[in-house]
């Protein structure tokens, strides 16, 4: 069977990986509520991901940097995840919403 | 002790102040006797340098110039050397000899007149120190020695005027003196710099040679000159600087006689006779000097005429006497005015003490509360009438031949001579009215007539010494006297700078300032004894006139004012500037506007996650932008 | 004997001493005292020690070297990176000397300090570890970590020791003045901190120790756009017209001992600084900039006396005063020539210990009278004889009387001004007349004249005090009468400036 890369060119990944990471930066713009916001971050870390990976495969195939880096990246989003969602929590507890617009304390 | 050992001199009295300043109070009667042991000595020191002075003129007639010798002060390499020296030659000689003996009188004088004065050790230490940079400013062959001596004369008289610390007039009076001459040490410092500047040295004798090489340029020397005049004319109390003067009688009597005879008035007498040889090399310099010695002669007589402190009336006779000297200077015979000065000293030393005696006796000083004298004081009537006399130029008194020096030499310049003419009579008057007053007529104060007696030795034996040197030193203008004392060609041979100079005799001239004078002192009796409701009423007459010569042509008003409404008011302008503007505007300001930067800024933290997020992506893109088009 | 551990020794003293002082408990405020004291006396010896046996006229133009190694060869540092780099040459040696004179008269006058005495000379002596590092350091970096650590302490000291003052038309208080004060030269010492960075990647040699960067030939242009930085960076902390409004101020709000220092060694380390890294690093650019230099030094000297001739309160007369003197500095430097630039330094000798001296004064009469209004006095002379005559002297230097230490540098400095612009050097002379007139005016009014009857009560010095004045006073003559061992030492060094003709 042949290998990925002489099926697909690279700038298919490249360009899904782009839309994803589009996608994510409207909506950490555009949404107001945390846990949307936080979603969109998660997209815009997986579409870094896609693009470590498919750099990695086309163009080292031999090294594990990128697919190392890869892994890295889902390693800190899941505990970025975790503690995200905890402040998330705590702040929906203690002022009984999730909007980013009235959470504004850090403030002048 | 050669003439090259002469700055021994300075520092005997130097050594004396050292140490009554130190451990005054602690030594027997305070340590007068050390002060007056110091000058003592430098009296006695003082004649075997003119031995050795007459033996070297002997030998080398006109050719001798005079014998410096100096040591290293400090120095950076290559650039500047200053040295403190001394230099010895007839006008030296001359200031040594009056310097040192009426500083002698006066001490002793004061052994009695100071006698229980709370601060009497500091007064010999202070005047100690005073005649030691006399002695350094006569001696100095330089002019950073000359100005370092001329500031500490300066620094005594403040000093001594304001002796009695607890009088607001003796603190105000000080500090005018000080401030007066300081304004003019600030033409002489710059003058001083100049001349180096252009020469490369401070050396007097080499300047002098330089500029008369036509080695400066024509422009610095007219300033140097100019600026050099002003500052003798500040320390000599010439017009327009002269007002100190007559208010630093707020010092010890003895002092007053120390400053108008022998120290700080003649300095600035000194210093231009010095330096004449380059006021003869600019044009105009000579002219400056004969118009301001002139201007201060006629006011100060006009002013003399209506005092009525004793002490003020003596103080405007020797504004009267150093214009007569400038006057002299001003005409190129820096011999006449030696020769007054050398009379003067002993004169108006023996005025101020014999006032001093009179003051110390009745505790006045206003002549309306004194009069009648003659019996109570009868040594220190005459001797004062010698001195008054002599200063009204009363014929052979030295007074007399000194002034008539001056007026032969003035003969080539007419318009100064009617003017000198002019104030003969007036001196006379005042000098008249004032020894009327203190002596003779009823006495008007009968109680402090009541207690007057003469003073103890201390005080009458000063007095006699100087009425005697004012009888006859007159005599040294003839060439016979001069010879016998040792001087070969007289006295005028050593004093002039220029070369031999024999003494004039003018029968005219004499005559009719013997006529002058008599008219002078004949008025003066008859407004105030023969008839003496007289002047009361051409007082009355011509008020105004009194008024402007009571109140010294209002040029003290005048500086006041100029003092409390411009610089004062403007020295306050700068300050509020520099509180409001500088500071508050400019460096507040500043803080103000990083303050108020930040105020502004602060709006930008919204607090709201979108509009950070919102940033870091056109941050991101923009970084992006410019690392692309850079590619 | 020469060693650089005499150097050594005079920064890690007070540094030793301040560290000591901390195990000292506060209650004993009679040790902190005698600790001090003892101290300040320990750093006068040592100081004096290095100044007499300095050396004439040896091949080495620096003495009492000592070079210790802190960071070599690593990243962008090359050999000699950054090391620990003392010594003094004949412009250091009277510094150093001067501080140690000021530091002993300022411990014995703050004899007198009760309020937490023993924090108070914690920082006095951090302070001091500071001047004497600027004096001796041969190191930018040292240089200018001592240079901050002299500064700072100020603002704590000033702070807390400090009086506010209220007066007709405008009130200070001491919080104001120290953040000021801390403020404006903390600002000024960033451009030396940019100046110094600059300098060393112009070199392109790696290091800071500073001999090596002196043999470097900097660009011209370069010189010309870094000398300024220098020149205003230290210029601000020697009272540099217009950024000279700290000093005033500070003085005012400052204990006494602290005004002492800061008048008498701090404004130096300015000076200093302008010849040390400016005139010493880039002679080119500094010929360049000193006509303006030269300006706002005449400027500094004419208008910080008018100001102080307006002044009602008597250390804002002696601070105005003291910015006026700190202009001679300036024209001195400004000169560029060697009697000028000798004269400039024999200023600040005779500045430091003038200027400590009258400071010391007003606080003999602020501690007991506790008002500052020159007109409220009269007549002092008759209580307080020798508190007159040190205060008379040290105003009588300070116009410049012969015989006294202001007349040798005066004089050297208007002989240099003169050289090249006679016109400002007549307004530098105008100047010390202008002095003249507010130092007597206010000695007969404040000392002479009636007694007010409401000072009846005043006392003549302390001891401490008058051990403290009598030590400055000493130099004060000691310079004016015999200059010859300052002069010596200070113009074998200014002759090897380069520029300096």
């Amino acid at each position: 069977m042949e290998a990925v890369s002489q099926q697909i060119p690279l700038e298919h990944f490249l360009v899904l990986s782009a839309i994803l990471f589009s996608i994510g930066v409207y909506g950490v713009l555009t949404r107001r509520n945390a846990v949307l916001i936080l979603m969109s971050v998660e997209l815009m870390l997986n579409a870094a991901s896609i693009n470590m990976v498919a750099f990695a495969a086309y163009a080292s195939p031999e090294a594990f940097t990128g697919i190392i880096f890869a892994i890295f990246i889902i390693t800190i989003a899941a505990a970025e995840v975790g503690l995200a969602l905890a402040i998330i929590l705590r702040i929906f507890r203690n002022r009984g919403t999730a909007n980013v617009d009235e959470v504004n304390a850090l403030k002048w | 002790m050669n003439m090259s050992d002469a700055w021994v001199l300075p520092l005997l009295p130097a050594a004396a102040f050292v140490v009554l300043a130190l451990f005054g109070p602690y030594l027997p009667r305070k340590g007068d006797w050390l002060a007056i042991l110091a000058i003592g000595a430098v009296f006695v020191l003082t004649f075997p340098i003119i031995a050795d002075f007459t033996a070297a003129l002997a030998l080398e007639g006109e050719a001798f110039a005079g014998v410096a010798n100096s040591i290293q002060w400090m120095e950076v390499p290559g650039h500047l050397e200053l040295n403190f020296g001394v230099h010895v030659d007839g006008i030296t000689i001359v200031m040594l000899v009056v310097v040192s003996f009426v500083a002698l009188m006066v001490q002793v004088y004061s052994l009695g007149y100071m006698k229980g004065d709370a601060r009497y050790g500091w007064y010999y230490a202070v005047i100690s120190l005073f005649v030691a940079s006399m002695l350094a400013l006569v001696l100095a062959d330089n002019f950073l020695l000359l100005y370092f001596s001329w500031e500490l004369v300066g620094l005594c008289s403040y000093l001594l005027i304001g002796h009695y610390s607890h009088l607001r007039s003796a603190a105000e009076a000080s500090k005018k003196a000080f401030i007066t001459t300081r304004l003019g040490d600030v033409g002489l410092l710059i003058a001083i710099i100049l001349l180096w500047r252009e020469t490369g040295t401070l050396n007097i004798q080499d300047i002098i040679a330089a500029a008369q090489a036509g080695e400066v340029g024509r422009e610095i020397l007219t300033a140097s000159v100019v600026l050099l005049f002003l500052g003798a004319m500040g320390k000599s109390a010439q017009f327009p600087f002269h007002v100190w003067l007559p208010d630093a009688m707020e010092g010890p009597t003895p002092v007053s006689a120390l400053i108008h005879a022998a120290t700080m008035v003649v300095a600035g007498v000194y210093l231009v006779a010095r330096m004449l040889p380059l006021f003869e090399l600019v044009a105009g310099g000579m002219e400056m000097v004969l118009a301001i010695g002139l201007m201060t002669t006629f006011l100060s007589a006009t002013m003399g005429l209506v005092m009525t402190d004793i002490k003020r009336v003596i103080a405007y006779s020797t504004l009267n006497s150093l214009g007569l000297m400038f006057v002299a200077l001003g005409v190129g015979s820096p011999a006449a005015a030696m020769l007054y000065l050398f009379t003067h000293a002993f004169f108006k030393a023996l005025l101020f003490l014999g006032a001093g005696s009179v003051i110390h006796a009745t505790e006045r000083q206003d002549v309306s509360g004194l009069g009648g004298l003659w019996s109570k004081m009868p040594l220190t009537a005459i001797t004062f009438g010698i001195g008054a006399f002599s200063m009204a130029g009363l014929p052979f008194l030295a007074g007399f031949w000194a002034k008539d020096e001056i007026l032969v030499a003035l003969l080539e310049n007419k318009i100064a001579f009617a003017f000198v003419l002019l104030t003969l009579p007036l001196t006379a008057m005042y000098m008249m009215r004032v020894f009327v007053l203190t002596f003779l007529g009823e006495p008007k104060e009968p109680e402090a007539h009541e207690h007057a007696h003469e003073g103890p030795l201390t005080i009458t034996v000063p007095l006699v010494l100087l009425a005697v040197l004012t009888l006859v030193t007159g005599f040294v203008v003839f060439d016979q006297v001069g010879r016998a004392m040792g001087f070969p060609g007289g006295i005028g041979d050593v004093i002039y700078l220029h070369g031999p100079h024999a003494f004039d005799f003018n029968v005219a001239v004499t005559l009719g300032s013997i006529a002058l004078v008599a008219t002078g002192l004949g008025a003066g009796w008859y407004a105030w004894v023969i008839r003496p409701e007289l002047p009361a009423s051409i007082m009355a007459r011509l008020q105004p006139v009194h008024a402007l010569f009571a109140n010294e042509y209002y040029l003290n008003n005048v500086y006041q004012a100029i003092i409390d409404h411009v610089i004062l008011a403007g020295a306050r302008v700068v300050a509020w500037f520099d509180r409001n503007v500088v500071n508050d505007t400019g460096i507040d300001g500043a803080a103000y506007s990083t303050g108020f930067a930040a105020y502004v800024m602060k709006f930008q933290q919204t607090g709201k996650l979108p509009n950070y997020a919102l940033a870091m992506v056109i941050g991101i893109v923009a970084l992006a932008a410019v690392a692309f088009f850079k590619a | 004997m020469q060693t650089g551990y005499i150097l050594l020794a005079t920064i890690a003293l007070p540094l030793f001493v301040a560290m000591l002082l901390v195990a000292v408990p506060s209650k004993r405020a009679d040790l902190v005292r005698y600790i001090s004291i003892a101290t300040g006396f320990a750093l006068f010896g040592l100081s004096a020690y290095a100044f007499f046996a300095y050396q004439l006229a040896t091949a080495d133009t620096y003495q009492f070297e000592l070079q210790w190694t802190w960071i070599e060869n690593v990243g962008f540092l090359g050999k000699d990176g950054i090391t620990l780099h003392l010594g003094i040459d004949g412009i250091g040696a009277p510094m150093v000397l001067l501080t140690g004179i000021v530091t002993f008269a300022a411990t014995l006058i703050s004899a007198k300090i009760d309020y937490r005495n023993k924090d108070y000379f914690i920082l006095l002596f951090l302070l001091v570890a500071g001047v004497f590092g600027v004096f001796t350091s041969l190191d930018l970096f040292f240089w200018f970590f001592f240079y901050e650590l002299a500064v700072l302490p100020m603002y704590l000291l000033i702070g807390v020791w400090g009086s506010s003052s209220t007066f007709a038309t405008f009130a200070r208080t001491k919080e104001y003045s120290a953040v000021k004060l801390t403020m404006v030269l903390v600002g000024a010492s960033v451009l030396i901190f940019v100046g110094i960075f600059a300098v060393f990647v112009e070199a392109g040699i790696g290091t800071f120790d500073l001999p090596q960067l002196y043999e470097v030939e900097y660009d011209e242009n370069f010189q010309k756009v870094v000398f300024p930085l220098f020149l205003i960076g230290c210029g601000v902390l020697a009272g540099l017209w217009p950024f000279h409004t700290w000093s005033p101020d500070g003085h005012v709000a400052a204990p006494t001992a602290v005004s002492m220092l800061h008048a008498g060694v701090l404004m130096k380390l300015g000076a200093f600084g302008i010849i040390r890294l400016g005139m010493q690093l880039m002679p080119e650019g500094a010929e360049f900039w000193m006509p303006m230099l030269m300006t706002l030094g005449v400027i500094n000297v004419v208008y910080g006396a008018i100001s102080a001739m307006a002044q009602t309160d008597f250390k804002y007369m002696v601070g105005y005063s003291s910015m006026s003197h700190m202009g001679y500095v300036l024209m001195g430097l400004a000169t560029m020539n060697a009697v000028g630039v000798n004269g400039a330094v024999l200023q600040m000798f005779s500045h430091g210990v003038m200027t400590a001296l009258m400071f010391a004064m007003i606080g003999v009469l602020y501690d007991q009278a506790h008002t500052r209004e020159i007109s409220a006095f009269g007549g002092l002379v008759k209580r307080m004889p020798h508190f007159v005559a040190f205060f008379s002297i040290a105003g009588l230097a300070s116009l410049g009387l012969p015989g006294l230490s202001g007349f040798v540098a005066e004089f050297n400095i208007f002989l240099g001004t003169f050289q090249t612009y006679p016109a400002l050097g007549a307004l530098g002379i105008l100047g010390a007349a202008i002095t003249a007139v507010y130092i007597l005016r206010m000695m007969a009014q404040a000392f002479f004249g009636e007694e007010n009857e409401k000072w009846a009560g005043l006392k003549d010095m302390s001891r401490y005090e008058y051990a403290g004045g009598a030590l400055l006073l000493a130099f004060i003559v000691l310079m004016g009468v015999f200059p010859s061992p300052f002069v010596d030492r200070i113009a074998e060094t200014v002759l090897n400036i380069p520029g300096v003709s």
